[in-house]
């Protein structure tokens, strides 16, 4: 019922964002990880095929947005859907958060990145699930110095 | 920071690779020196970030110093400088993994880091509290199935145990923000799988870690699921204790619109919330303890607990079969569904519900978006699978839902496909198997190859699993092999092995089907079965196999009539020998040998001989073997006797389960598929009463395993009640009404009724802090029940018929029903675990209460004491010393013989006989009764008679008309009168 590892690629395969809730990989692990799923999933067909696809025992559940996909990886058991519309939750936090988000808010501000992701997940888990309440506390601590 | 960006900018601009890597190490060197220099920690935070940056642009083996000024942000006072030091060290120090073990890498971690996450743990400053709790739950999470462990001997345990301590504190305590709460959930969770020890040996953190489940912070309740989720897995008794706070919260949320405004996610309350509850309610059902026994049955929800949970999952299923606008509604409100639907089957819901549930789904496999065609594929195989009565089967309009479904097998989406070919799998019944199968024949040579394999054996399972007349199944599956020839681009078969080999098995093994068999495959040889558009179907291998070893079995059996003689069998074999690979071709070698001693005069005997020649030449090692040693006997002046050994037929197959199992892929693994046994094979294997088959049935050595322990009890202490709990139990022993338990908080009164065997026994649970604090009692929680008897056979059966209130001012009701079954000893009386907030206290109680055989006595009228005599002696001479037991008993007060009366009528005697308190000096009382059990009713005869001369030594003497039945009665008494356990 967790995370394994949330990656924001975009279509030529570069890494905009790798949190791994994971730490049972090695660098190997997550170099291989980061170009088979690119492989993998930007040789689907996005019309056509849904946004899950099995993965080395696990789901990748992901969605492309312009021209970057954002992927998760969770559990067989785990809810497709609720998953997917995290991802969209995330995006839109982002939106918001960045004022009309794009790929270079993300390559800019990286570490923020980080900082807005411990407060929507944390070691794989849901942490929050209020928008409200995630930008309240992100504008919160961009006070503090 | 200015500088930072700057440089991602050049970095971008790099025209080419060279280019990049130049300005990177020019940078690398750049950053070295001015960490040698002096640097503010504006300048330090700056470069970090940049080599943070480097890092994670692929140079992570570049990076191998800045280490140092990491910690040094960490120690910085401004909240942005140690924010940034933590990020770095956890993507640092990540570095050093490959060359090391998980275990041994957290470790060091944890050396490294462990004095400054004391330090921001233990501070004031609550953001700071929260960068180090996010820290753990980060860099030491590892997933549940890990096998890293610490032990309490190892030399790190002792720092673990700080972490996990100061986590918990902040978990529970009541002081903190529900944004640390819920950081620091997840952060237990984290260390407790890495050290779940620490879980067992504190029995008192449970209450507490489960009531979180019931936090008014939505963010603190899904944040604390997984933690929730992993202390019942370490303790599964606590299931009952934590089900109806859920359900409730779902009831709140779907059917109450209690949803807060922030947590809707466009028109859908809390959607993350909702199917992570669901989700944990359903893990809940598939607990078992250590005997596989399931821990939550239906049967142990309280009305209101079931009915919530029923009424959430008929909502849930109701929002979803109406049209919604907007993916995310949509998407929220499907997962919701599927998570519903998954639910459903454990809670008993209704054929309608269940109808319901089922028609919303084929609704959503016309859907355009193939996400939802997907998961309502995947929601209808759980629903079919886990379902006892197969209801979509069942379901009117069945003919108009295989043809839907049939068409998925055509969907756009190679997942859609797979999903379905299951769902016809899981859904396939004795009255549709013949239409599916046929159906999936004339699907096979369509299907994609890598789906190839697993239609193959999917048919076979089926057509085994449910054919009534043999010859349809030959023909079904010798027709699935002729159609499955060819191999894939790898040179594998479409179907493996088994399938062959399982038909096989079962001609062995079904007398009447071999002639049959013969003459089929005979044909088929002849005339393969044409596909529809006439392209030449490729020789399949499989066929040839099996018709290799069916003909050299029993082709002898059909050889009486001439378009099926040993002559054309024969040449059909011989004509593919070349043909097919070279398995195939050792296994055909063998056959013709069988013709050759079956047939000596049969003018195909030298063409066998010849071949066995050209083959005794041939590169491939098994088939020269062969060749050469069936060469030598057939030259050998052979005796008839050698070949018989040599040709021994074959066996019958005793094994009972078929290795097609094991490929039928990941329908397999959903519960409540039990499709392994065969009707065509079974009625052999069942005849053929081998101790192979025995051994897989019957079940002994399980038996004597199964004590009932759980493991975990065993290294936990036993439950420790709560002070004074002994006054109430005392009084429940002999009144039927009175006050329970008393403290300052809370006050419990009873009140007992008795039906035969059943007892009901209702609580009025009463808020004492009400009058002098004003408080109110919240967060009440049932912990346990915790019935000391028997699990598998047990002496009485515990039922929560209704539970108290969580949150009241005045009183709450709750009431427990018993069952006694059988004779009940007088250690085995439940113990009520209850837990609950009052002004910010959290409190537990462990009260027993007695569940006694004597507490089932009714009066029986008695024809006087000649009666009682008569039968006393009666039961004397029926069962001797078993029938018998008495008891001394020493009373702190004296007793004289109208107390001793009183006592026997509340205890439900009729009093027989009793002596004068004026005109006796000896006290002398008798009194009769009925036992009751659901198994039988035992006739019980009492009588107190005092051995002092001041009343307050008496012996009680006590006869039952069941054997041992008298003793636990006469303990009973003793307790009674003498009010000590």
């Amino acid at each position: 019922m967790s995370i394994h590892f949330i990656l924001v690629l975009n279509r030529q395969g570069k890494i905009r964002l790798a949190k791994w809730f994971n730490n049972s990989y090695t660098q190997e692990d997550k170099h291989k990880f980061v170009s088979d799923i690119h492989r993998l999933i930007s040789s689907r067909d996005t019309k056509k095929q849904s946004n899950f696809v099995e993965y080395q025992s696990t789901k990748l559940v992901y969605r492309r947005y312009a021209g970057l996909y954002f992927i998760c990886s969770v559990d067989l058991v785990d809810s497709e859907l609720s998953y997917l519309e995290s991802l969209h939750f995330l995006v839109e936090i982002l939106d918001t958060y960045f004022d009309n988000v794009c790929e270079l808010d993300l390559v800019f501000n990286f570490y923020k990145l980080y900082n807005i992701l411990d407060e929507i997940y944390l070691g794989g888990e849901i942490q929050e699930i209020s928008k409200k309440k995630i930008l309240d506390r992100l504008a919160y601590l961009d006070k503090l110095s | 920071m200015k500088g930072l960006n700057q440089f991602i900018v050049d970095i971008r601009n790099s025209k080419d690779i060279e280019e990049e890597k130049k300005r990177i190490n020019l940078e690398l060197n750049n950053i070295q020196s001015k960490f040698n220099s002096n640097i503010n920690s504006y300048q330090k935070k700056k470069y970090v970030c940049k080599l943070i940056y480097i890092y994670l642009s692929g140079y992570a083996d570049s990076v191998d110093f800045g280490l140092k000024e990491s910690f040094q942000l960490v120690c910085s006072s401004s909240h942005s400088e140690k924010q940034l030091g933590y990020l770095a060290l956890s993507v640092l120090i990540n570095n050093d993994k490959s060359t090391q073990s998980t275990r041994d890498f957290l470790d060091s971690l944890l050396d490294q880091v462990h004095s400054y996450l004391i330090k921001d743990l233990q501070s004031s400053n609550e953001d700071t509290n929260c960068l180090a709790v996010q820290f753990i739950a980060s860099n030491f999470n590892l997933p549940e199935s890990t096998t890293v462990r610490v032990n309490e001997a190892d030399e790190s345990a002792p720092k673990w145990l700080e972490l996990i301590d100061i986590v918990y504190s902040f978990v529970t305590s009541p002081i903190h923000k529900s944004v640390i709460k819920k950081k620091a959930a997840i952060a237990l969770y984290s260390l407790l799988k890495l050290y779940p020890q620490v879980l067992i040996s504190n029995n008192n953190w449970i209450p507490r870690l489960l009531s979180l489940a019931d936090d008014k912070d939505y963010g603190v309740s899904i944040a604390s699921i997984p933690l929730i989720q992993f202390v019942v897995k370490s303790k599964p008794q606590f299931v009952k204790a934590i089900i109806p706070a859920i359900s409730l919260k779902l009831y709140n949320i779907i059917i109450e619109n209690k949803c807060p405004e922030e947590y809707y996610y466009y028109k859908s309350p809390a959607p993350w919330l909702v199917v992570k509850l669901l989700q944990l309610i359903e893990y809940f059902f598939f607990l078992s303890d250590t005997n596989d026994y399931a821990v939550l049955s239906i049967a142990d929800l309280d009305e209101q607990t079931l009915n919530n949970l029923r009424s959430v999952v008929a909502q849930s299923i109701q929002n979803a079969s109406q049209p919604i606008k907007g993916l995310p509604n949509r998407n929220s409100q499907s997962s919701t569904l599927f998570q519903a639907v998954s639910l459903a089957v454990f809670l008993d819901a209704s054929s309608d519900a269940i109808n319901g549930a089922i028609n919303a789904l084929m609704m959503l496999l016309t859907s355009n978006e193939t996400n939802t065609r997907y998961l309502a594929l995947d929601a209808l195989i759980k629903l079919t699978a886990r379902s006892t009565s197969n209801n979509l089967s069942a379901s009117p309009s069945i003919d108009e839902k295989y043809t839907k479904i049939f068409k998925l097998l055509y969907d756009r989406d190679i997942s859609v496909r797979r999903k379905s070919l299951d769902l016809l799998y899981t859904i396939t019944n004795a009255s549709s198997y013949s239409m599916v199968i046929t159906k999936l024949l004339d699907y096979f040579p369509l299907c994609d190859f890598t789906l190839k394999p697993e239609l193959a054996i999917k048919i076979a399972v089926l057509a085994e699993k449910f054919a009534t007349d043999s010859t349809w199944y030959v023909t079904t599956m010798l027709k699935l092999l002729s159609i499955s020839g060819g191999v894939n681009s790898n040179g594998t078969n479409y179907i493996g092995n088994e399938v062959w080999e399982r038909i096989v098995q079962i001609i062995v093994n079904n007398e009447d089907l071999q002639k049959k068999t013969s003459k089929l495959i005979i044909n088929l040889l002849k005339k393969p079965f044409s596909s529809t558009d006439n392209t030449p179907i490729a020789l399949s291998e499989n066929l040839i196999k099996v018709a290799a070893f069916v003909l050299g079995e029993y082709g002898d059996q059909v050889t009486y009539m001439s378009e099926l003689s040993t002559k054309l069998q024969f040449h059909l074999l011989y004509d593919a020998y070349f043909k097919v690979s070279l398995t195939t071709r050792a296994m055909l070698l063998t056959t013709f040998l069988k013709f050759f001693v079956k047939y000596p005069d049969e003018d195909f005997i030298p063409e066998i001989m010849d071949l066995f020649e050209i083959e005794e030449l041939s590169l491939d090692l098994e088939i020269q073997t062969r060749a050469h040693e069936y060469l030598t006997l057939a030259t050998h002046k052979y005796s008839q006797q050698l070949f018989k050994e040599v040709l021994k037929p074959m066996p019958i197959f005793v094994k009972k389960e078929s290795h097609l199992m094991d490929r039928i892929g990941s329908v397999s693994h959903i519960v409540g598929v039990n499709r392994s046994k065969s009707l065509v094979l079974a009625k052999n294997i069942s005849s053929n009463k081998s101790k192979a088959a025995r051994g897989i049935d019957s079940s002994p050595i399980l038996d004597e395993n199964s004590d009932g322990s759980n493991p975990f009890e065993e290294e936990s202490k036993p439950v420790v009640l709560s002070p004074n709990w002994y006054s109430g139990y005392h009084r429940m022993l002999h009144y039927d009404a009175g006050i329970f338990y008393e403290d300052q908080l809370i006050k419990i009164t009873y009140r007992v009724i008795k039906e035969g065997c059943a007892l009901t026994l209702k609580l009025t649970i009463i808020n004492n802090s009400a009058k002098t604090a004003g408080t109110d009692i919240t967060g009440l929680t049932v912990l346990n029940l915790e019935s000391l008897t028997d699990d598998h056979d047990p002496n009485y059966v515990l039922n929560l018929k209704q539970l108290p209130e969580s949150t009241f001012h005045d009183k709450a009701n709750m009431e427990i029903s018993v069952k006694i079954r059988n004779v009940v000893e007088n250690h085995e009386s439940p113990i009520l675990s209850i837990t609950f907030m009052c002004g910010g206290s959290f409190n537990t109680l462990n009260l027993k209460f007695p569940v006694l055989l004597l507490k089932t006595l009714t009066s029986t009228a008695l024809n006087g004491l000649d009666e009682f005599n008569r039968r006393w002696a009666q039961i004397g001479e029926l069962l001797g010393p078993q029938g018998e037991s008495s008891q001394a008993v020493n009373l702190t007060h004296r007793y004289n013989s109208s107390n001793i009366v009183r006592l026997l009528s509340r205890l439900g005697f009729a009093v027989v006989h009793a002596t004068s308190d004026e005109t006796d000096n000896t006290i002398l009382v008798m009194g009769a009764g009925i036992l009751h059990t659901q198994k039988t009713n035992y006739g019980v005869l009492a009588t107190l008679k005092s051995t002092d001369q001041v009343g307050k030594e008496f012996e009680v003497a006590i006869r039952c008309s069941g054997g041992g039945v008298a003793e636990v009665v006469a303990i009973t008494m003793k307790e009674i009168l003498e009010g000590k356990f």
